[in-house]
């Protein structure tokens, strides 16, 4: 990729560099070792930067660099005369945080109605089974049950939101925690649960309690994604689960690469977001990938697919790279709201 | 230094031998490459081989980073050859649009060294350093 090498035309920048770290530094040693330093750092960052940006930004890294030197040698003459050693921090108090619970507990417990409370109460403390629940309400086992699950699922919730000791912010929160506490995959996505998730930070919270519980489903990894560690999980993830179909190991690294890319993506431009990785049965055997930020979203998806387009805008090979990677890859972007990216690896005919 | 767990630099002569042990995110691969940066400097290294063997993925930006440090090795002076490509990784870099460049890669770490003596011992003969492993 010619183009790519003309933008890391770090070699370029070195007279600039020694320039300004020679003007602050007379040992010439010290100088080289603090260009070499300043080299490495832009190195680091070209991907993050403009190209157009370069030259200031290793403007900025030398001095920097130098500066951080003098400080270094500062507070390594103050601490030869420290004796003093820093504390850790006092443990959190354990019972003052089981007091806190028991009392969000009761105040769940206060936010359901009268019937579902003692109906719960009767199941889960006396040990009433559904059957005689049944009987003394005049319904059916199942429709107790059912009830049942309904209540844990709210009191679930209200339980979190009482510990947090706060109100949702939108009237979207409660069916959302609702639908996930449930385990109602259908009511997920009728109240777009996923995407509501990456908006609203309070459910965010608490949607990992709340998905952690019970059995998680086997044919389906969600890794959120905030930090670059994040990318290495989700390529992992993916793999991982993509392995118990009879995929080669080839069709394995070039599917955890295509999720490398896009984690990449969400963090470099777009986080926080997540990486959700599913198999299919149907039409045909197969992997499925959903990569769903909350960035700027993509003004002009087709320009973006261009390979020059991403790479002169510092978007690295990340959608059209991994777009001739799976079999099937379609955006879908909201400008100001974010990014939908679905691709979908299928196992090749004959496998089993 | 790196944690032994992740990395390791061994100086052999004035080669460097770096080997990575796992899959590094990404702020590992830039202290890996500071790291390996740094010691080409300190030992005036004249050649660096970098093992990959244990990589499971060389996406866009580990692709690159491999290509920065062989441009910085070159401008402290030392040769850089990757050896250890998985065939499944090579061709998901090629299906990406990634390579290693102009980045010479070899086989394995023997191949490498065959490379970098046929390649490093004329140079540093010529430059009359006076340094021998
Ligand atoms: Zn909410």
């Amino acid at each position: 990729m010619g183009g790519l090498d003309g933008e890391h035309d770090v070699a370029a920048l070195i007279p600039m560099v020694r320039r300004v770290v020679g003007a602050r530094v007379t040992d010439p040693d010290v100088a080289d070792d603090l260009v070499q330093e300043t080299l490495v750092r832009v190195l680091g960052a070209t991907q993050r930067v403009e190209p157009g940006m370069l030259e200031p930004y290793a403007i900025v890294t030398a001095r920097n660099v130098v500066a951080s030197m003098w400080k270094a040698q500062d507070r390594h003459r103050r601490n030869q005369h420290r004796v003093v050693d820093l504390r850790p921090a006092a443990a959190p108090d354990e019972n003052l945080l089981a007091g806190e619970e028991h009392v969000a507990i009761a105040e769940a417990l206060g936010r359901l109605s009268e019937r579902e409370r003692r109906t719960l109460l009767a199941h889960e403390v006396t040990g009433q089974d559904t059957r005689t629940l049944a009987d003394e309400l005049g319904s059916s086992a199942g429709a107790v049950a059912a009830q049942l699950n309904r209540s844990r699922a709210r009191l679930r919730v209200e339980y979190l939101l009482a510990l947090e000791q706060r109100e949702p912010e939108t009237d979207r929160c409660r069916p959302v925690l609702l639908a996930l506490s449930s385990g109602e995959r259908r009511r997920q996505q009728e109240v777009d649960a996923g995407r509501h998730l990456l908006e609203c930070q309070l459910c965010a919270r608490l949607s990992q309690p709340l998905l952690q519980r019970g059995h998680p489903r086997d044919d389906q990894v969600r890794i959120p994604i905030h930090s670059d560690a994040d990318i290495v999980r989700a390529r992992q993830g993916a793999r991982e689960l993509a392995a118990r179909l009879a995929f080669s190991k080839t069709d394995l690294t070039v599917i955890a690469t295509a999720v490398s890319e896009m984690a990449r993506n969400i963090v470099r431009f777009a986080a926080p977001g997540e990486i959700v990785a599913e198999l299919l049965e149907a039409p045909r055997l197969g992997v499925q990938v959903v990569a769903r930020d909350t960035g700027p979203g993509i003004l002009d998806v087709e320009q973006a697919l261009t390979d020059g387009y991403s790479t002169y805008h510092g978007l690295g090979m990340g959608l059209p790279g991994a777009r001739r990677l799976m079999d099937e890859f379609a955006v879908a972007s909201e400008v100001g709201r974010g990014t939908t990216v679905t691709m979908t690896k299928w196992q090749p005919e004959g496998r089993r | 230094m790196n944690t032994p767990a992740l990395v390791s630099i061994l100086r052999q002569g004035h080669y460097l031998i770096a080997s990575i042990h796992t899959a590094l995110d990404d702020s590992q691969m830039i202290r890996f490459q500071q790291d390996l940066i740094e010691q080409i400097g300190h030992h005036r290294s004249r050649g660096v081989i970098i093992d990959v063997a244990a990589l499971d993925v060389l996406d866009s930006f580990g692709s690159l980073s491999l290509r920065n440090i062989a441009e910085m090795a070159r401008l402290r002076g030392a040769l850089t050859v990757i050896v250890g490509v998985q065939p499944d990784v090579a061709f998901a870099m090629v299906e990406l649009g990634m390579g290693t460049g102009s980045v010479h890669t070899a086989l394995d770490l023997e191949e490498g060294l065959v490379y970098l003596e046929s390649r490093v011992a004329n140079a540093v003969t010529d430059m009359t350093l006076g340094i021998s492993g």
